[in-house]
C-alpha cells in the first residue's frame, strides 16, 4: 500500500522504540543463567546484567517474589504508558483496545473477591494498573449483572460488550465465569473488527493473532467445561466467532463431550494439530496450555517481520507478558526451592 | 612526547596475591590507576563468583545510602547539605565493612522509624484538618437542609394534618478528591436512582497527602438520604471512591463544640509533628555530613571486590592470581603499590609480579594531559591506534588548527574565536563543574585548547589573506599604483582591473601599475578594490591548497616508513613505501615543482601572460605523453620538459605493478622456503617441525603483530592457572589468496587515492573562498547600509544595523562556517592524511582506577 509511506509520520518513533524494547527481551542464555540461581538475590544480580537493569536496586533485602512481581509489572506499565502517551489516533485507540482485556480481568477479579468477602481496599492493589478505571472501587455495590451494567460499566468502554450478559441472576462463580467469557468473546470480536477496519499490515498481522486467540479460547472453554454442567448451547455462545474454527469447527466443538473429540476436531486444522500432539499432564510433559503459549510466542515473534503495522505493539506486549510470567515462575520455583519444574518456562528468543 | 608519538610499551603481567593481602593491594592499584585487569573467569556467572557476597553487601549499603540521599533530597532543606569529603577517602579495610554496615543499618532504621511516626502524625493531622473543614462547611449545608425540610414540612402539613413529626433524613459527611467529584455524583445518582441529595463545597487550601507529600485539592461533601439500605449502598460507594467519612454532629452547638476540640487537637498535633520533623532533620543533617564520604568508600570497596572477582584462585586457596596489562615504565610504581598494600594488610609474604609473554595485541595507552587529550580524541574517534603504531595526534596538534585556519582565514573571526577559547582555558577550574549536564557546552569545553589554537591560526591566515571581517588593512602601503596620471579619480572610479603588465591608456602614456616590489606580508590590500580580485585569490589559494595537501600526504608517507622500520618490515619498505613515494614524487610533487617554476618564470611580462601554460591541462597531458611545450616552445617551463615528463610518468606507472605484486610474491617465496626447511628437518628426524615452521613464519612474515615483548622467564609458566587464552591466539595459516586480494585492494586504494586526495585538498580553497565571500556579502548587504548613510541618521542606522550584522557574524560565520571548516579539517586528517600510514586497529587501555569509577558513579549519563 502506498499509504505505508506515511506510517512513520505518526508512528515511526514508537515503532522504533518498540523494536528496541523487543531486543531487550531475555534470551535463552539468560534463562539458562536464571534457572541456575540459588536465591532470589542471585536472580536480582543476573537481571541487573539484562535490560531490566537496576529495577530492583532500591529494594531492601530480603527480596520476595511479590516485590519482583510488582516491580516487573511497574516496568511493564511504564513502558506501555510511554507508548500510549506518545501515540495518536488510530494507534492510541489500538493500544486502548489492548487495555480492555486487563479491564475485563480486573472486573472479574473484583467481583470474585467480593463474593469471597474480601474488602475492596484489599482487592484494588491486586488489579492490573492498565485495566484501572475510575468507577472500579464501587463495584461491590452491584449484586446482579444488570446492576453492574447500569451503575458501573455503562461509562466504561466495556459497556457494549456487556449487553449479552445482562441478567437479573445473582452473581455466582459460574455466572462470573460465563460473564468473563462472554465479555472476552465480544471484546475479541470487536478488536478483530477494528483491526480489519484499519487494514494494511495491521489487519494482516493482527487478524492472524486474534484468530488464534479466539480459537484458543474456544478450545480452552470446551476442555474446561467438559465435566461441568453447562448446557451446550450456552457453551457455544461463549465461542468467539472470528477464528479459523468458525463456523464448522465451533459447531463441532459445541457438540464435543470428551477430550478425544476435541482432539479429533483439532486434527482437521493444520495449525492446531501439532499442538495436541505429545500432550500430557505427567511431569516433564507439556500441557496443552503451554503448547498454545509456545505457539503464541512464535506467532508474536513473526509479527515483528512486518513493518508499518500495529501488530508489533500488540506482539511486544504479549511477549513481555510472557516474559514476566517466566520470570515470576522461575522466581517462585527458586523461592520455594522447588526445582523440579523450574524448566517449565516458555523461552522466547 | 615519547608516549604520545607511539603508545606506551605495555606488558602482560601476572600477579600472585596473598589471600589476605589481595584486598589492600588491589586498593592501592586502584588509587594508582595504571593497571588493566583481565577477566580470568569469563564463563562464570555473575552470581557464582567468589566475592559475590561482598559485592552484594556493598550494593545493599549503596542502596541504604541512596535511600538517605533521596530522603535528603525530599526535604529540600537548605540547612541539610551534602558535605564534600575533606580528607582523602581511603578504601575501607575489609573489617571496617561490618562497622560501616551497622552504622548505615542503624541510620536507616532510625530514619524509617522517624518516617513512620511522621507519616502517622501527618495522616492524623490531615484527618483533623479535613474534619475541621467539614465542620465549618457543614453549617451552610444544614441551613439549606433545614430550609428544604421546612418547605417539605409545610407541604406535608398541608397534605396530612396528623403527621406533624417532620421527615428526618440520614446524612453522611466526608471529604473526597476534587477530581473524583463528577463521577462520584454520577455513580450516586445511578445506584440510588436519584434518591440521594449531594452537596459539595470546595476546600480552598491544598492539603498534603501524607504518603506522597503532594499537595492535593479536596472537596467536602455531605449526603442526605433516607433509610438504612441506601446508607449501606452509599457507604460502599464512598469506600470505592476513597472518600473519607467523618462523624458530624447534627446540631449546630455540638458542631461548634466539636470544632473547638478539633482546633485544640490540631494545635497539639502541630507541635508534636514539628518535633518529629526536627528530629528527622537532625538525623538527615548528620547523615549529610558523611554521606559523600560513605558513598566514596562503599563504591571503592565494591570496585575492589568486582576486580577480585576476575581473579583466579590458586589450587590450595592460599593465593589469588591476577592477570593485567600495565605500562612497562610503571612496573616499579606498581611494585611499590603492591608492597605498600601488603604492608597495610599486615601480611608477611610479598605479592609477586611477573611479566608474561603473549602473542595477543596489548592495549594502546597514551599518556595524556588536558591539552593533548583533545587532539587525541580527534584521532581516537577514527580508530584507536594499533599497539605501538605512530600516533598522528602530536602532528594533529599543529596541522589540524592550521588546515582549519586555511579554510577559516579571517583575522576578525579568528580573534573572536581566540578570545572564546582563551576564556575557557583561563577559567578552566571554575567552568569545569558548571553545566555538567549540558552536552553542547561539554563538547565546546572539551575542545577548548583546539578552539584556542584554531583561533590563533585563523588570525595568522587572516593576516596572510589580509582579511579582517572581509576588509583589508593597508599597513605597509600597497605596492600598486592605480592612477598615475591626474585623470584618475578614486571618488569616481570605484572598480578597476589590476594588471601587472604595463598598459597603454587612451592618452598613449604607458602606465605601470605594479611597482615591482611585493607587499611585505600576505596579500596586497589593493586587491580588495579590484574586479579581478576573485580570479587572483582563486589562483593563489588553489595552488596553495594543492601544495599544502601534497606536503601533508608526503609527510604521512614518511611516517609510514618509520612505522615499517619500527616493526622491522623490510618487505613493506621495499615494495610498499618505495613505489608509493616514487609515484607521489614523480607525479604530484612534480606538479608542485611546476607551480613554483610557473610562479618564478612568468613574472607578468606581456608575452609571458600569453605563454603561461595551464598546469592542470599539463598534468593531464603528461599521462598522454604530450606537453604544451610541443606546440609552442615558449610554453615550456624549462628546457627538455617533454622528455623529463615522459620518463617520470613511465617510472611512476611502473610502480603500480611493483606494489601490486612485489609483496605477495616475496611472502610466498619466504613461506615456501620455510616449509621446505621444515620438511627437511622432519625428514632428518628433528622434533616438532610444524611448530618451528610456524614460529619462524610468524616472526618474520606476520604483519602488524609486534613481538618485541621482552623475554623474561615468567615463573607463572609452570602454574596450572597460567592463562589459556594465549594458546588460542595462534598464528593463522599462510593464505596466498588472502594476501593477494588485500594487497590488490591496498594498491588500488593508494594509487587512485593519490589523485582523489589531491583533488580533495582543493576543499581548502573552496571553503576559504566561501568564507571570504560570505563575510563580504554580510558586510556589503548589512553593515554598509549604516556606514553609507549620512552622519546623523547614519549614527542611528549603524546602531540598528550592527545587531543583525553581529548576530549573523557569530551565528553563520563563526558557528556554522566554523563547524563546516572543522568537519572538513577532520576529514582531511582522517582520510587524506591518516590513510597514508595509520591503521587504527588497536583497543583502548582501560585501567582500573578509582577516580574514573567514582566520576562515572557521580554522573551515570556521561559515558
Amino acid at each position: 500500500m502506498f499509504l505505508d509511506v506515511l506510517f512513520n509520520i505518526d508512528n515511526g518513533y514508537l515503532e522504533g522504540l518498540v523494536r528496541g524494547f523487543k531486543s531487550g527481551i531475555l534470551k535463552n542464555q539468560d534463562y539458562v543463567n536464571l534457572v541456575q540461581c540459588e536465591t532470589l538475590e542471585d536472580l536480582k544480580l543476573h537481571l541487573q546484567t539484562t535490560d531490566y537493569g537496576n529495577f530492583l536496586a532500591n529494594e531492601p533485602s530480603p527480596l520476595t517474589v511479590s516485590v519482583i512481581d510488582d516491580k516487573i509489572r511497574e516496568k511493564y506499565v511504564l513502558e506501555f504508558q510511554h507508548l500510549r502517551n506518545h501515540s495518536v489516533e488510530p494507534l492510541s485507540k489500538f493500544l486502548d483496545y489492548i487495555t480492555y482485556a486487563y479491564m475485563i480481568d480486573n472486573i472479574v477479579l473484583l467481583i470474585t473477591g467480593h463474593l469471597h468477602q474480601r474488602s475492596i481496599q484489599e482487592l484494588l492493589p491486586k488489579c492490573h494498573p492498565l485495566g484501572m478505571f475510575e468507577q472500579m472501587g464501587a463495584i461491590t455495590v452491584a449484586d446482579t449483572s444488570a446492576n453492574l451494567y447500569n451503575a458501573i460499566l455503562i461509562d466504561t468502554p466495556l459497556a457494549p460488550y456487556f449487553i449479552d450478559c445482562i441478567s437479573e441472576h445473582d452473581l455466582d462463580e459460574l455466572n462470573i465465569e460465563i460473564m468473563r467469557n462472554t465479555l472476552y468473546k465480544a471484546y475479541i470480536e470487536d478488536f478483530y473488527k477494528f483491526c480489519q477496519e484499519l487494514g494494511g499490515p495491521t489487519s494482516e498481522v493482527m487478524c492472524e493473532l486474534l484468530a488464534f486467540e479466539a480459537d484458543r479460547r474456544a478450545f480452552m472453554i470446551t476442555i474446561n467445561s467438559l465435566g461441568v454442567e453447562l448446557p451446550k448451547d450456552e457453551r457455544s455462545k461463549l465461542y468467539p466467532r472470528c477464528g479459523k474454527l468458525y463456523p464448522d469447527g465451533l459447531n463441532q466443538l459445541a457438540k464435543a463431550e470428551e477430550y478425544e473429540q476435541v482432539r479429533m476436531i483439532a486434527e482437521s486444522y493444520a495449525e492446531y494439530k501439532p499442538l495436541f500432539e505429545n500432550v500430557g499432564t505427567n511431569p516433564g510433559d507439556k500441557t496443552i496450555e503451554d503448547k498454545f503459549f509456545e505457539q503464541e510466542v512464535t506467532m508474536n515473534l513473526n509479527a515483528f517481520m512486518r513493518q508499518f503495522g500495529f501488530g508489533v505493539f500488540y506482539s511486544f506486549l504479549k511477549l513481555k507478558e510472557q516474559e514476566n510470567r517466566n520470570i515470576i515462575w522461575i522466581a517462585e520455583c527458586v523461592a520455594q526451592k522447588h526445582r523440579a519444574r523450574i524448566d517449565n518456562y516458555i523461552p522466547i528468543m | 612526547m615519547g608516549s604520545l608519538f607511539r603508545g606506551e610499551d605495555m606488558t602482560l603481567c601476572q600477579i600472585y596475591f596473598q589471600s589476605e593481602a589481595a584486598y589492600s593491594c588491589v586498593a592501592q592499584l586502584g588509587e594508582l590507576g595504571i593497571v588493566q585487569f583481565r577477566d580470568l573467569n569469563p564463563t562464570v556467572n555473575a552470581f557464582q563468583r567468589k566475592f559475590v557476597n561482598e559485592v552484594r553487601r556493598c550494593e545493599e549499603m549503596e542502596r541504604k545510602l541512596r535511600f538517605l540521599e533521596s530522603e535528603i533530597a525530599k526535604d529540600n532543606d537548605k540547612d541539610i547539605v551534602l558535605v564534600e569529603p575533606q580528607e582523602f577517602c581511603e578504601a575501607p579495610k575489609p573489617k571496617e565493612m561490618i562497622e560501616l554496615e551497622t552504622a548505615l543499618e542503624q541510620l536507616e532504621h532510625d530514619l524509617q522509624e522517624v518516617n513512620s511516626n511522621k507519616d502517622a502524625l501527618k495522616k492524623n493531622y490531615l484527618e483533623l484538618q479535613e474534619l475541621r473543614h467539614i465542620l465549618t462547611k457543614a453549617t451552610t449545608f444544614f441551613e439549606e437542609q433545614d430550609r428544604i425540610q421546612g418547605g417539605e414540612q409545610t407541604v406535608i402539613q398541608m397534605d396530612n394534618q396528623e403527621r406533624i413529626q417532620p421527615l428526618r433524613l440520614g446524612f453522611l459527611a466526608g471529604v473526597i478528591d476534587r477530581e473524583r467529584v463528577p463521577s462520584f455524583e454520577l455513580m450516586l445518582w445511578r445506584i440510588c436512582r436519584g434518591n440521594v441529595f449531594l452537596r459539595t463545597a470546595e476546600i480552598e487550601e491544598t492539603l498534603e497527602d501524607p504518603k506522597t507529600n503532594i499537595q492535593v485539592y479536596k472537596t467536602v461533601f455531605i449526603l442526605f438520604f433516607q433509610g438504612e439500605q441506601l446508607k449501606s449502598k452509599v457507604k460502599k460507594i464512598c469506600d470505592g471512591f476513597k472518600a473519607t467519612i467523618y462523624p458530624c454532629p447534627e446540631t449546630a452547638s455540638e458542631r461548634r463544640e466539636m470544632g473547638l476540640g478539633v482546633m485544640t487537637r490540631l494545635e497539639e498535633l502541630k507541635t508534636v509533628l514539628d518535633q518529629s520533623l526536627n528530629l528527622r532533620k537532625s538525623l538527615l543533617k548528620n547523615a549529610g555530613q558523611n554521606l559523600k564520604m560513605w558513598f566514596c568508600r562503599v563504591r571503592k570497596m565494591k570496585a575492589i571486590y568486582h576486580t577480585m572477582n576476575m581473579f583466579n584462585l590458586e589450587v590450595n586457596q592460599k593465593c589469588l592470581i591476577a592477570e593485567c596489562w600495565a605500562p612497562v615504565n610503571e612496573l616499579t610504581r606498581i611494585k611499590l603499590a603492591l608492597d605498600k598494600g601488603t604492608e597495610l594488610s599486615g601480611s608477611h609474604i610479598q605479592s609477586i609480579l611477573n611479566r608474561m609473554e603473549t602473542k595477543e595485541q596489548p592495549p594502546t595507552h597514551h599518556r595524556l594531559n588536558k591539552f593533548s587529550s583533545g587532539f587525541q580524541n580527534i584521532v581516537d574517534a577514527y580508530g584507536i591506534s594499533s599497539y605501538r603504531e605512530i600516533n598522528p595526534a602530536p602532528f594533529t596538534v599543529i596541522t589540524f588548527p592550521f588546515l582549519f585556519a586555511v579554510m577559516f582565514g579571517d583575522a576578525g573571526h579568528g580573534l573572536i574565536m581566540t578570545l572564546f577559547g582563551l576564556f575557557m582555558v583561563l577559567r578552566e577550574t571554575q567552568l569545569k563543574n558548571k553545566f555538567k549536564t549540558n552536552e553542547v557546552w561539554q563538547i565546546f569545553f572539551g575542545g577548548r585548547y583546539i578552539i584556542l589554537l584554531m583561533g590563533v591560526f585563523s588570525i595568522y591566515t587572516g593576516v596572510m589573506y589580509n582579511d579582517v571581517f572581509s576588509k583589508s588593512m593597508n599597513i605597509f602601503g600597497s605596492s600598486w599604483k592605480v592612477g598615475v596620471g591626474n585623470d584618475f579619480d578614486f571618488e569616481k572610479v570605484t572598480v578597476f582591473d589590476l594588471n601587472p603588465n604595463p598598459v597603454v591608456n587612451h592618452t598613449r602614456n604607458e602606465i605601470k601599475m605594479y611597482s615591482g616590489n611585493p607587499y611585505p606580508f600576505g596579500v596586497d590590500p589593493i586587491w580588495v578594490m579590484s574586479i579581478n580580485k576573485i580570479a587572483f585569490t582563486n589562483s593563489l589559494k588553489m595552488k596553495f591548497s594543492v601544495i599544502i595537501g601534497i606536503m601533508q600526504m608526503m609527510f604521512g608517507l614518511c611516517l609510514s616508513l618509520l612505522n615499517h622500520l619500527f616493526f622491522g618490515k623490510m618487505t613493506s619498505v621495499l615494495f610498499e613505501f618505495i613505489p608509493q613515494v616514487i609515484f607521489l614524487l614523480f607525479i604530484f610533487v612534480y606538479l608542485c615543482v611546476m607551480i613554483f617554476i610557473k610562479w618564478i618564470k612568468f613574472v607578468g611580462s606581456p608575452d609571458s601572460t600569453q605563454c603561461a601554460p595551464n598546469l592542470l591541462i599539463e598534468l593531464i597531458n603528461m599521462f598522454f605523453f604530450k606537453s604544451a611545450a610541443d606546440d609552442d616552445p615558449c610554453k615550456a617551463l624549462y628546457p627538455g620538459q617533454a622528455t623529463v615528463q615522459k620518463i617520470l610518468i613511465v617510472i611512476a606507472v611502473l610502480c603500480v605493478p611493483v606494489m601490486l605484486l612485489g609483496k605477495p610474491i616475496v611472502l610466498y617465496l619466504k613461506h615456501k622456503r620455510k616449509s621446505q626447511i621444515g620438511q627437511r628437518l622432519s625428514d632428518s628426524g628433528h622434533t616438532n617441525p610444524l611448530a618451528v615452521g610456524n614460529e619462524e613464519n610468524s616472526s618474520d612474515s606476520a604483519e602488524g603483530v609486534d613481538l618485541k615483548i621482552l623475554k623474561e622467564t615468567p615463573i607463572g609458566k609452570g602454574s596450572p592457572n597460567a592463562s589459556n587464552d594465549d594458546l588460542s591466539h595462534d598464528e593463522e595459516p599462510f593464505d596466498m589468496g588472502e594476501i593477494a586480494v588485500e594487497q590488490c585492494i591496498h594498491t588500488i586504494e593508494y594509487f587512485l587515492g593519490c589523485i582523489s586526495h589531491t583533488a580533495s585538498y582543493l576543499r581548502l580553497w573552496a571553503l576559504s573562498l566561501a568564507h571570504a565571500e560570505l563575510s563580504e556579502v554580510l558586510w556589503t548587504m548589512i553593515l554598509r547600509i549604516g556606514l553609507g548613510s549620512g552622519s546623523t541618521p547614519g549614527f542611528v542606522i549603524l546602531w540598528l544595523v550592527f545587531y543583525p550584522w553581529a548576530a549573523f557574524t557569530v551565528g553563520v560565520l563563526l558557528l556554522m562556517e566554523g563547524l563546516s571548516a572543522f568537519l572538513h579539517a577532520l576529514r582531511l586528517h582522517w582520510v587524506e592524511f591518516q590513510s597514508k600510514f595509520y591503521k587504527g586497529e588497536g583497543y583502548q587501555f582501560m585501567p582500573f582506577s578509582f577516580q574514573q569509577i567514582l566520576e562515572l558513579a557521580e554522573n551515570p549519563d556521561k559515558i
